[in-house]
């Protein structure tokens, strides 16, 4: 699944390594989540929304022909 | 937290192996049971370490809370047993014929056991799990 975390982390100024530790996760889930490598649970993906105070929607792009 | 809940098994693993090596050093036990009771140790005082660095070190903490509570790691972590678990099926599977043309029938049969006893684990966890989630 697609998302605009880099984005719009990048956007806000803040560090790979910083936002790891609000998430409460590896610095190397953050980087693995960013290049679409792995999909987040959907509790850490409500918890970055809520983080960027957007929608799951607005930070995730759901693609259906992925399923 | 587990890694806290932990530290009492890992003295019970230096004691036992305490106990074994007294037991090696005695010939009650022979040089397998010693061994193994050195193996115990050797994994108990790391483990110690590891916990007293945990309690004293507080980016050392966060380092390990992160470590054992990463969504990822957790996925990984089950990934990578069952890619375990397929791979040593698929090896006996492979070994029981291999063996059989060899003309190796304990292997063969050792083989062939193993597959079945991890297939029949393999069923129990899948019923378990279905009926948990």
């Amino acid at each position: 699944m697609k998302n605009k975390i880099e984005e719009i982390r990048k956007a806000k100024g803040i560090r790979q390594e910083d936002f790891a530790k609000i998430m409460g996760v590896s610095r190397q889930t953050i980087s693995s989540l960013e290049t679409g490598k792995y999909n987040p649970s959907i509790f850490l993906a409500y918890k970055i929304a809520k983080f960027f105070e957007m929608t799951i929607e607005e930070v995730f792009i759901f693609d259906e022909e992925e399923i | 937290m587990k890694f806290e809940k932990k530290i009492y098994l890992n003295i019970f693993y230096v004691v036992i192996g305490l106990a074994l090596i007294g037991c090696g050093i005695a010939d009650i036990v022979d040089s397998f049971w010693s061994g193994m009771g050195g193996a115990l140790i050797g994994v108990g005082v790391i483990r110690i370490v590891q916990y007293v660095r945990y309690r004293k070190n507080p980016e050392y903490r966060e380092k390990m809370e992160i470590e054992v509570n990463d969504e990822r790691n957790k996925f990984l972590s089950g990934r990578a047993w069952a890619w375990a678990g397929y791979a040593f099926v698929m090896l006996n599977a492979v070994g029981t014929i291999a063996f059989k043309i060899l003309e190796n029938d304990l292997l063969s049969q050792y083989c062939a056991y193993s597959v079945c006893i991890i297939i029949v684990f393999y069923w129990i966890s899948f019923l378990f799990l279905r009926k948990k989630y």
